[in-house]
């Protein structure tokens, strides 16, 4: 050490040239050792690994739900619950239509009506509960097939229906005109 | 006597180790103007040296636990306020060691070494000393505030600065090299 270090190491205190507000200071301290000291709960590093692990996998599969909820199921979904929709409509269409065709039909007798309207209500029953079923398990094409044969049989029903007065019409004009 | 030193304020440290306010002022009191000249010398700014101070008081009270008298209290409590001091230096991104610039400057002038420090000493004037000290550039000034006034030897530096013992001693040289030539020309 030379004389110039010795001098300077000799006269350390003579640097100390500042003075602190002591006050200010110390009421920032007081305030900062008063706050709750935090709560560490991953002391361990394998722990803190895990956990990180965790949170990743949780966020991946939060994520990866919501894509598929949003976009696929979404996009999916609109275009089948579209197009049943459209079937649906078509068809309770034409078969109000049709009911409604039997039960201003005067020909028929009440009897007539009343069992082909119990056999409607029949098809009614099992539409309903094919359509609970569909709420259920939408991509079973089975269900869809049999609620698309329901309205088949409905409408063949009246068709049926339909067909027997107009030969019971012809057959009565056929004998008028023979008369 | 040793150890008599490194047990110096141990009831005020033990009273504080157990949160008590009272002890935590005194040992306050004892030393936070010293703290805080070691944090202005590095940082040069009254308002990051009094964050500086403030925060590794906190830090030294929370962890005062961990202290078991391997050095004082006072050196303890100095080593946090340099790390942290160094720290706030190196997130404002301030260059702690700008080494090649100050090389260049100094391999040009050829003066003898010796002879310089010959000169220095007709001129021992801590005036002198403190305004060439704040003079120089940050790098050098941290080396020379390090070795000279806080007393750090050149492992204690490496530690601190995170470079190697041998840049430690060679910095210092230079520093000190630059220093003299500074206050010589005062």
């Amino acid at each position: 050490m030379d004389d110039f270090e010795k001098y300077i190491k000799e006269n350390r205190y003579l640097f100390d040239e500042h003075r602190a507000d002591k006050s200010k200071i110390w009421d920032n301290i007081e305030s900062g050792l008063n706050s709750p000291k935090p709560i560490i709960l991953w002391r361990s590093p394998v722990l803190r690994v895990a956990a990180s692990i965790l949170i990743l996998v949780g966020a991946f599969s939060i994520i990866n739900l919501f894509f598929n909820s949003t976009f696929n199921h979404k996009s999916n979904n609109n275009i089948v619950n579209q197009e049943l929709r459209d079937i649906d409509t078509y068809y309770k269409d034409l078969v109000a239509f049709q009911v409604q065709l039997v039960k201003n039909n005067s020909k028929l007798q009440e009897e007539e009506k009343e069992e082909f309207l119990s056999f409607m209500d029949e098809l009614d029953e099992e539409y309903n509960s094919l359509k609970l079923e569909m709420t259920k398990n939408l991509n079973n094409e089975y269900i869809l097939e049999a609620i698309v044969n329901n309205y088949k049989k409905r409408i063949e029903l009246i068709e049926n229906l339909l067909k027997q007065i107009n030969d019971s019409k012809k057959s009565n004009e056929n004998e008028g005109y023979i008369l | 006597m040793e150890t008599n030193i490194l047990y110096r304020h141990k009831d005020l440290v033990e009273k504080s180790k157990s949160g008590d306010r009272n002890s935590q002022y005194q040992l306050y009191e004892l030393y936070v103007d010293a703290m805080y000249n070691v944090s202005m010398r590095i940082l040069g700014t009254k308002e990051d040296a009094e964050d500086i101070v403030q925060d590794s008081f906190v830090e030294a009270f929370k962890n005062l636990k961990s202290f078991r008298y391997e050095s004082t209290f006072g050196s303890w409590l100095k080593r946090i306020v340099i790390n942290k001091s160094i720290n706030h230096l190196k997130i404002k991104k301030i260059a702690i060691i700008p080494f090649e610039y100050q090389e260049y400057n100094i391999s040009e002038d050829s003066n003898d070494y010796d002879e310089e420090i010959n000169t220095s000493i007709q001129n021992r004037d801590i005036y002198k000393i403190k305004k060439g000290i704040k003079c120089l550039p940050d790098g050098y000034r941290q080396i020379i505030n390090l070795y000279l006034i806080e007393g750090y030897d050149h492992i204690e530096i490496a530690e601190i600065l995170g470079i190697s013992i041998s840049t430690s001693k060679s910095q210092y040289h230079r520093a000190k090299k630059k220093l003299i030539e500074i206050v010589n020309t005062l």
